[in-house]
């Protein structure tokens, strides 16, 4: 059964950087957040930490971690069901 | 403001990259009749020897005194650098120096009073490089700096010394968690400080009307603003006085709850071209001020 986190965070990451022109649906969960075929660059890797930490109550404390954590949308996933909020967590 | 991790070590401003030392030395030792026409020759010897930021220097001063520059207005240019540089030691050694107000500055001056969050922009003009320093030594602010260090950065980071933990630098150009460490001094609720004028390593810029032509800017400031939430006030420091310097500073600029980005990034351009006509105004009167040594 897929993860429901997935869809969820497909939706912030369009929502929090205004991506006009992409559909939560047109982000693979394998894909690339940072340098990929989304373009972002360091201000909205910075954004998107910030509405992560707010949205699930992680706290992401260097960029080694922001690296990882960034590496894809499954990647995030996996990293706020380690580290997130239980309570916030979509099931 | 760079989010960008090169190393610059080769990069510095007019002036000299070991000799700080001997210029606080020489201060101490030296009556000022003296001394000065030494930093005077010192002075003909960066003009002659540092050929980028000549050329930087002859450009901007064809667009703020609108002719040809002469060698002696290069000279005064980087001379007033020179004395800038002199301040920022002086003071760092103890010398008084205070900030007032400038009388457009109502909204900077209830933000200080306030002790809110704030971001502070400021560009390479008169003595701005003090403000950071002066706001956390006069009005006990503690102030995180963003800058790019150069190779003779020594002056500020014995500025630095001297106010203790008050101001701590970030350095855009380190090999360290720059992001991170712009989102803790964010997240310190303290008031985190940017020069805004240098735009090569800044990954948000736009273009405005300063000196005669559309000129590249950074607004990552104002990025910053909506992600954190917090005002921006743009300020410069000038000489107003052998011991006072007097801020000018914008009004602030606040993100508003449930206005679009593009609205916000509107009223953020509006805000900043604001100021810079006043500091346009400024240079045009006193065009030795500008020490933003790079191409416009």
């Amino acid at each position: 059964m897929p993860d429901p986190l997935l869809p969820r965070l497909k939706q912030l990451i369009v929502e929090t950087l205004r991506l006009e022109e992409v559909a939560p649906a047109d982000i693979a969960d394998n894909e690339p957040l940072i340098g990929g075929g989304l373009s972002l660059d360091s201000i909205d890797a910075l954004e998107l930490v910030v509405r992560m930490e707010r949205e699930f109550g992680i706290k992401i404390a260097s960029s080694e971690e922001a690296r990882q954590a960034l590496a894809s949308v499954a990647a995030l996933a996996a990293y706020i069901r380690e580290r997130g909020d239980p309570a916030r967590l979509p099931t | 403001m760079a989010l960008t991790r090169q190393v610059f070590a080769s990069t510095r401003n007019p002036g000299p990259s070991r000799g700080l030392q001997f210029l606080r030395l020489a201060d101490l030792a030296l009556p000022e009749p003296v001394f000065r026409p030494l930093r005077a020759a010192g002075t003909w010897v960066a003009l002659a020897s540092m050929s980028q930021q000549r050329r930087a220097s002859r450009d901007y001063l064809r667009a703020a005194l609108g002719r040809e520059p002469r060698l002696l207005d290069q000279f005064r240019h980087f001379f007033s650098l020179c004395e800038s540089l002199m301040l920022k030691l002086r003071v760092a050694n103890g010398t008084a120096h205070r900030l007032v107000l400038g009388p457009d500055s109502g909204d900077f001056g209830r933000w200080l009073k306030s002790g809110g969050p704030a971001f502070l922009g400021t560009l390479h003009v008169g003595n701005s490089d003090l403000t950071g320093f002066l706001l956390a030594l006069q009005d006990r602010r503690r102030v995180h700096i963003v800058r790019h260090r150069v190779g003779n950065s020594e002056d500020t980071e014995a500025l630095a010394r001297r106010l203790g933990g008050l101001v701590r630098f970030i350095w855009v150009n380190d090999p360290g968690d720059l992001l991170f460490a712009l989102k803790e001094a964010c997240a310190s609720g303290e008031a985190v400080a940017l020069q805004c004028d240098r735009a090569e390593h800044s990954s948000r810029t736009e273009t405005f009307d300063f000196l005669g032509a559309k000129r590249t800017f950074p607004i990552t400031i104002y990025h910053l603003a909506f992600i954190f939430n917090r005002p921006v006030f743009l300020s410069v420091g000038v000489p107003g006085g052998p011991d006072v310097s007097v801020v000018h500073a914008s009004p602030a600029f606040e993100p508003l709850a449930g206005e679009p980005r593009a609205a916000g990034l509107e009223r953020a351009r509006a805000h900043f071209q604001a100021f810079l006509a006043r500091v346009e105004s400024y240079l045009r009167a006193h065009p030795y001020d500008w020490f933003n040594f790079r191409p416009l």
